[in-house]
Formats: C-alpha cells, sequence, structure tokens
C-alpha cells in the first residue's frame, strides 16, 4: 500500500513529462523549426506563433492534410535540431547564402536584403560614416559571417570599431535604441517592422550590405520532403496566397521570387 | 496585446517553468543520498565514480549538460529524436544536475555530525544501518536545510535554461513577447513572477526549518 501511494503519484508525473498524451493517430507531423524573435517572419501572437513564413507553412500543412506543429527554437542549435530529427526543416526568413553546402535548400521564394539600421537623431547617413563605430548583429547569420574578418563584405566590416554579436534581434534593437551599439545590420523585412513598431526612432540607410535569398532549409539529402513540400508552396504562390501574406505583414511584394 | 493576454501567456509559460521545477527536486532531492554515500563510500571504486560524477557535473555547464543529455542518442547511436520529449531530457539533465550538488550538500551534513554521536549508538549497541536512520540521517537533514534552500532558488531561475532545447519556459515566452511587440514589458513581468515564485519556495523552505527546530 505504501508503495502504491508513492508510485502512483509518480506514475502520473511519468506520464505527464514523457508526453504520452501525444496522440500518434497516423497523421503525420510537420515540425517546423524557426526562431521565435524574428518578426514578422515567425513570432508570438497571443498564444500563437504566427508570420510570413510560419503562415505559409501553416498553408502547405493544410493543402497536404500534416498536422502543423511551430517548434521555436534556440537558434545556435539549429543544425542539431534538424539532424537529430527533432524538427523537419528551419523555415525562418532562412538565407541560403554561404549555407548551401549544409543544407537541402527549396528554391528561392523570397529576395532579401541586409541593411543597416541607426538611431533617427543619428549623424551615421552612409556606410563611410560607419567607421570608428559599433555595429550590431545577429549570432550565426550570413550577414554576421559576411562583415567578420574574412568574409564577403570584409570591405566594409573592417572599418567599424567592433561588430558585436547578439543572441536575437529584439536585444540588438533594443541596445540601438539604448544606445549600446550605433548601428545593427539586419534583415530589411526585420528593420522595416521594427521602426513600424517604435515610429521615429531609428532610420535605414539607404545602401545595402548585401543581398541574399531565403529558402526553407532541410536536413542536407532529405530532397523527398523538399520536394513534396516545394511543389505545394509553388500551388500556395500561384493562388496568389503568397502576395496576399506579403501584404498582410508588411514584406515589399517586389521581393517575391514565387508568385 | 493586452496586459492581461500578456500575463496569460506568461502563467502558461511558468506552468512549463513549475513542472521543470517539481520534476528536478522529485529527482535529485532522493538521488542527492545515495550519491552522497557512493562518494563516501570506503570502497575505491565506487568512490571513485562518484567523485568523477560530481566533478563533472560540477565542472561543466548545465546548459551543455542539458544539450548532450537531449542529443545523445542522435551523437552515439543516430537514433532520431522525433519522438524524445524534450521536457524528459531537461528533467534528466536538471536531475542529474542538481543531484550533485544536492549530494556535496549532504556529505557536509553528515560529516558535520559529532562522531561522538555514532560511537554512543555503537555502544548502545546499534547496527551501522541503524546507526544512520536514525541517528544521523534526521540531523543531516535538519541541518542541509539552508543549504538545499539556496540551490532550490536558484534552480527556479535555472530553469530557463531549458530553451536551450527549445522548450519555452516561462523566460522565453517572455523574451518572444518582448521581441512581437518590441516591449520590455514581458521580461519585467517575468522577473516579477520569478521573484514572486522564489518568495513562496524561501517561505516554504523557511516553515520547514522552523519544524524541524525541535530542539528550540
Amino acid at each position: 500500500m505504501k508503495a502504491f501511494t508513492i508510485l502512483a503519484p509518480l506514475a502520473v508525473a511519468m506520464t505527464m513529462i514523457c508526453g504520452c498524451g501525444q496522440e500518434d493517430d497516423g497523421v503525420r507531423r510537420f515540425t517546423v523549426g524557426f526562431d521565435a524573435d524574428f518578426p514578422p517572419y515567425g513570432f508570438k501572437e497571443g498564444s500563437e506563433y504566427k508570420g510570413f513564413d510560419l503562415d505559409l507553412a501553416r498553408a502547405v500543412c493544410e493543402r497536404k492534410g500534416w498536422k502543423f506543429v511551430a517548434n521555436p527554437i534556440n537558434w545556435d542549435a539549429k543544425d542539431m535540431e534538424l539532424n537529430s530529427g527533432s524538427i523537419d526543416c528551419i523555415w525562418n526568413g532562412f538565407t541560403m547564402q554561404g549555407r548551401e553546402d549544409a543544407y537541402t535548400f527549396s528554391s528561392a521564394y523570397v529576395d532579401n536584403s541586409q541593411v543597416v539600421l541607426v538611431k533617427a537623431d543619428s549623424a551615421i547617413n552612409d556606410f563611410a560614416s560607419l567607421a570608428g563605430k559599433v555595429v550590431g548583429v545577429q549570432t550565426d547569420t550570413p550577414v554576421a559571417k559576411a562583415l567578420a574578418s574574412g568574409g564577403d563584405r570584409q570591405d566594409l566590416g573592417s572599418t567599424f570599431k567592433a561588430i558585436v554579436v547578439e543572441p536575437n534581434y529584439n536585444q540588438l534593437v533594443n541596445e540601438l535604441d539604448m544606445g549600446a551599439v550605433d548601428a545593427v545590420a539586419l534583415d530589411v523585412g526585420v528593420a522595416k517592422r521594427k521602426m513600424c513598431d517604435l515610429p521615429g526612432k531609428f532610420r535605414m540607410l539607404d545602401e545595402i550590405v548585401m543581398k541574399e535569398t531565403y529558402g526553407i532549409g532541410f536536413k542536407k539529402g532529405n530532397t523527398t520532403l523538399r520536394d513534396e513540400v516545394e511543389a505545394a508552396l509553388r500551388e500556395i504562390a500561384n493562388e496568389g496566397l503568397m502576395a496576399e501574406l506579403a501584404r498582410k505583414y508588411g514584406i515589399d511584394e517586389q521581393a517575391l521570387i514565387l508568385k | 496585446m493586452t496586459f492581461w493576454s500578456m500575463l496569460q501567456e506568461l502563467l502558461g509559460g511558468l506552468s512549463v517553468s513549475v513542472e521543470i521545477f517539481f520534476f528536478t527536486l522529485l529527482i535529485a532531492l532522493p538521488l542527492g543520498f545515495p550519491v552522497a554515500l557512493g562518494r563516501m563510500s570506503s570502497n575505491w571504486a565506487v568512490s571513485g565514480f562518484f567523485r568523477l560524477f560530481i566533478s563533472i557535473v560540477r565542472g561543466t555547464p548545465l546548459m551543455l549538460q542539458i544539450i548532450f543529455v537531449y542529443f545523445a542518442p542522435y551523437i552515439f547511436f543516430k537514433m532520431p529524436l522525433s519522438h524524445y520529449p524534450r521536457l524528459l531530457a531537461t528533467v534528466l539533465a536538471f536531475g542529474l544536475n542538481y543531484a550533485a550538488y544536492f549530494a556535496e550538500i549532504y556529505r557536509g551534513g553528515i560529516l558535520s555530525i559529532d562522531v561522538g554521536q555514532r560511537e554512543a549508538a555503537r555502544a548502545l549497541g546499534m547496527s551501522r544501518r541503524q546507526t544512520f536512520l536514525r541517528i544521523i540521517l534526521p540531523q543531516t537533514i535538519k541541518r542541509v536545510i539552508p543549504a538545499v534552500g539556496n540551490e532550490v532558488i536558484t534552480l527556479v531561475k535555472d530553469t530557463s535554461l531549458a530553451f536551450t532545447i527549445a522548450v519555452t519556459e516561462m523566460f522565453t515566452i517572455a523574451r518572444q513577447l518582448s521581441s512581437a511587440h518590441t516591449s520590455m514589458m514581458p521580461l519585467i513581468a517575468a522577473g516579477v513572477f520569478y521573484y514572486i515564485f522564489n518568495y513562496f519556495v524561501a517561505f516554504a523552505m523557511e516553515k520547514l526549518e522552523k519544524r524541524l527546530s525541535y530542539y528550540g
């Protein structure tokens, strides 16, 4: 009896923790890994995860009859998450350039550029005046790699006083706001979103650090899943949903590659 | 985002944090005892093993241990992790980590009991087992409460490390809300929640300490 009174709650606890309630009802799950600190592509709204990319993924799942699972991940652990099968793909304003060898990518579906955001009252007006300034970037992003020594934009990066690598965009923008960094290099979609959220605070420089494209990243070699998702994505784009989502999330329609 | 919907979301995250907290204690508090006794064993192989365990756990970051526990089946056996619950891995990692710290606290507690008490117990004809369970252990528990309380409070705050393997506990929800709405408010609210949580933990530990101080 005594053993039972101890073991019973333990057993309940273990079933709870093992998530045995997760029914495997034969419906295929499609788990999208994304960085939830990345509006407007993937972010938390109410109790749900939404955004341009997540809405697209949800639409793909509806079309394929899959169960959509949005799984916010630690951006630094994304390769382990993908390779170990914890997530099925990375779909989150995921830049293809510089990562071509590490993933099986879908076709590019959005053009993106890396821009520089400064405070509205900053004296920085162009890339030349970034010399000797502290510039923030997000960890493990192509733009961070490009600006670092040995990268494609080392010419620009080497003029900075320092490059500060931050864990997420929100922190970057906060630090810019508070003056801890003089400028931040980030995706144009995120920059526009932040300028919209905090009107009058920031300004975007006209010059562009680099152009790149977004794709959906699958585990290296997983072409089957890639082809299935891409076919559905093309249908969705043809029906105009992608353009509709772009309007909804303030992404330049000109930037859409699949239409 | 209204203030109430933010609190609701944070409370959802808090329930995950609380889950990690309780299951970790459920594992670590009892597990600390065998680890402490193993560490004090007169058998060099046993004590060496536990010494190594404690040394590794204390000498490496908890964040790394969480990653290790979750990804180990894949790294070593190429097992896909799609059915390995993240929360289980989190609690295992936390449980092992805290058990090591608790073990050292327990060991300190056990060693602090005067050797004269063991001798007295033997003189009264008690076996080693009886001596430990009836004389040493009750006094140890009493003495280690403040140190254990320290660790338990640290645990509340450490739960935020669970996001390393994508468990969305309260701090992660707060950060996501902060990102989505470009506002510091959710982070401040999360801080208040942690404080309230720990206030209750500290209160409970104090009560426990009082109850156990039966000699006044």
